[in-house]
């Protein structure tokens, strides 16, 4: 269970200084997927990444079964994020002059997870594990960042927009992946979205405006990839 | 253009490179000319001996320093150019889809020459404030007549107007091979990759891929390892030597352009290894590595190279010692035996493992400093 109480984000010094988190409180089941949907600018990859422990925390707190993310040490945060945590861009951000194949070696060592052949079959790119990204569409990329990720068996999933740099078609094929894998591994997920179509597909939807939660409501007709509209 | 002079700005391990080629060149030219112009003043055997002996020195070390100095300028003078195409790939590529030719758009790298007109300056300054102590401990010999100092115009026009411009058309030329590439590879920023890597073994770790690709896909940063081991290791160990071969003064400034040359391209070499691994040392630690890691997968395969330039650099300092005591000096009297120096060999080892492995753990400890969260701002 991840527990986040009256956590608070500033950006900047002085005049410019800029609350892009306002005293935010929520708790996060595990195996929930959670989408945190609001407007551009609203905080929402703020959220994010001060939840994962990419970003220091300027005041509350961010619980993890209890332990505290702000209590850590950059050695501590380390070795939590090897042990916890993926995370999915809307940039793919693979590592251009190593092939698919070792991208995902790179999430998969750090779980010493030698068998992750299965999960190259799962994306549809067994064929193309020798190219390198360039070679790759956008959403052929993003699906390795998926594999890169998962290959690490990680206990909670974060995903930045990640169908956002993605055609309608593509989108829908990688967000039905990352559902479907979710369904059968039973991570925790918690993913941002612009998109209130998108949002309809998670179990609980956690509105954001100007840096505060303005909602969160349950999902009780979650869809499909293929049933939203996008 | 998109090139501007503010770009050459970047080059100053250029500047500095020339800097130290003309300093020492301009010093034994000057001399040179100057020597060759006593020539009929010298009257018995002894100081003809002498005499041939110092003008073949002052040919040696301007053609030695000067050739070596040169050559590596033109590499780095290669590797800032391809950076500057691969960074600057997108607007360049807008440029050639627009209609620009290559060379409409390579002729702005001759700019790239003024770096070498700024060292190629400095070097000559510099070695005219040199210049009254290094005539003043040559006449000291007392075997020459003496000999005031002369400028040679005609040595500033050799020594900085023609190496910048050489150097600015060199420029214009490789970037026109280099822009030779398809728009959309531009556009894209897609970079050549070799497809040698594809078959390597997958019994490899990640981080084992992970550093032998860094060092395949920056190659001439290797080239500048070694060369600034190479420059470290020779010149210190030289300078040592020549204290007692020729005089203190020249094997402080041996070891002065040794150090500069030394830390100037390790410098450059690794920071731009850091700069273009940036992101992916960022996503590395998102997931979880730590920052020694990304050190050993980023900055560790180039040890090898580091110490490979050691061992070349004494090898290179004593066959041209081992030259110059044994030909060139050879009919002078009382000049020392030179052997191989062993015990300031191993103390130039010891100093160089501490100094570069102490800038490497320096660089790794930097890494821990990137903001994770700037992958996400682009
Ligand atoms: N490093 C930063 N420095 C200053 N302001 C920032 C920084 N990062 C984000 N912001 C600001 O914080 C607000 C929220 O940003 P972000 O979390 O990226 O929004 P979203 O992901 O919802 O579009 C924005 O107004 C943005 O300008
Ligand atoms: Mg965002």
């Amino acid at each position: 269970m991840i527990e986040i109480k009256n956590l608070t984000k500033n950006y900047g010094k002085g005049e410019s200084r800029f609350k892009a988190l306002d005293n935010v409180s929520v708790c996060i089941k595990d195996g929930e997927f959670v989408v945190i949907l609001g407007a551009s600018g609203s905080g929402k990859s703020t959220f994010l990444n001060v939840i994962s422990g990419l970003e220091t925390i300027d005041s509350g707190s961010v619980a993890y079964d209890g332990r505290q993310l702000e209590a850590m040490n950059e050695k501590e945060l380390t070795k939590f994020r090897r042990e916890n945590t993926a995370y999915i861009f809307q940039q793919y951000y693979l590592l251009p002059h190593l092939t698919v194949e070792k991208n995902i070696k790179l999430g998969a060592e750090l779980d010493n997870n030698k068998d992750f052949f299965p999960l190259i079959e799962a994306i549809g790119l067994a064929e193309k594990r020798k190219k390198f990204p360039a070679e790759l569409s956008g959403g052929e990329q993003q699906r390795v960042a998926i594999a890169r990720a998962l290959a690490k068996n990680p206990k909670v999933l974060f995903l930045d927009e990640p169908t956002g740099a993605l055609d309608e078609s593509t989108g829908r094929l990688v967000l039905d992946y990352i559902i479907q894998l979710q369904a059968n591994r039973g991570f925790t997920m918690i993913m941002v979205t612009h998109n209130a179509n998108i949002a309809e597909t998670a179990d609980r939807i956690i509105r954001m405006n100007s840096g505060k939660i303005v909602g969160i409501t349950e999902n009780t007709h979650k869809k499909t990839a293929y049933e939203i509209g996008w | 253009m998109i090139v501007s002079l503010k770009d050459s700005v970047k080059l100053f391990g250029i500047s500095i490179m020339t800097c130290c080629a003309v300093t020492v060149c301009n010093l034994f030219l000057n001399y040179y000319l100057d020597l060759a112009a006593v020539a009929h003043l010298i009257d018995n055997p002894a100081a003809q001996k002498f005499y041939d002996a110092q003008l073949m020195t002052a040919k040696v070390v301007c053609a030695v320093s000067g050739g070596c100095l040169a050559a590596t300028t033109v590499v780095m003078l290669f590797f800032y150019i391809k950076h500057y195409i691969d960074s600057h790939s997108r607007e360049i590529g807008v440029l050639k889809a627009l209609g620009y030719s290559d060379l409409k758009i390579a002729k702005g790298f001759f700019v790239f020459g003024a770096s070498v007109l700024v060292g190629c300056l400095a070097g000559c300054l510099l070695s005219f404030i040199l210049m009254p102590r290094f005539y003043e401990l040559q006449n000291a010999d007392g075997y020459l007549p003496d000999m005031a100092i002369r400028v040679h115009w005609t040595l500033l026009v050799f020594l900085v107007l023609l190496p910048a411009s050489v150097f600015g058309l060199i420029a214009v030329g490789y970037s026109v091979l280099k822009l030779n590439q398809p728009c959309v590879n531009l556009l894209k920023g897609i970079v050549k990759t070799k497809g040698k890597s594809r078959d390597s073994k997958d019994k490899k770790s990640f981080l084992e891929d992970m550093r032998s690709s860094t060092l395949r896909s920056r190659k001439t940063l290797v080239f500048f390892i070694v060369f600034s081991s190479f420059c470290f290791s020779s010149m210190i160990q030289m300078s040592a030597s020549m204290k007692d071969l020729a005089s203190n003064m020249m094997g402080l400034m041996i070891f002065i352009i040794g150090v500069v040359l030394a830390f100037t391209t390790l410098y450059i070499a690794v920071s731009s290894v850091i700069r273009s691994n940036q992101k992916n040392i960022t996503m590395m630690r998102v997931f979880g590595y730590d920052s020694a890691d990304c050190k050993r997968s980023v900055l560790d395969g180039y040890r090898p190279a580091a110490y490979i330039g050691f061992v070349l650099g004494s090898v290179y300092q004593y066959a041209l010692l081992k030259v110059m005591v044994s030909i060139v000096f050879a009919d002078i009297e009382g000049m020392p035996d030179y052997k191989f120096d062993f015990p300031i060999c191993f103390i130039t080892l010891g100093v160089f493992i501490v100094v570069y492995e102490g800038i490497m753990f320096a660089y790794g400890q930097s890494m821990k400093k990137i903001p994770l969260k700037q992958i996400m701002s682009e």
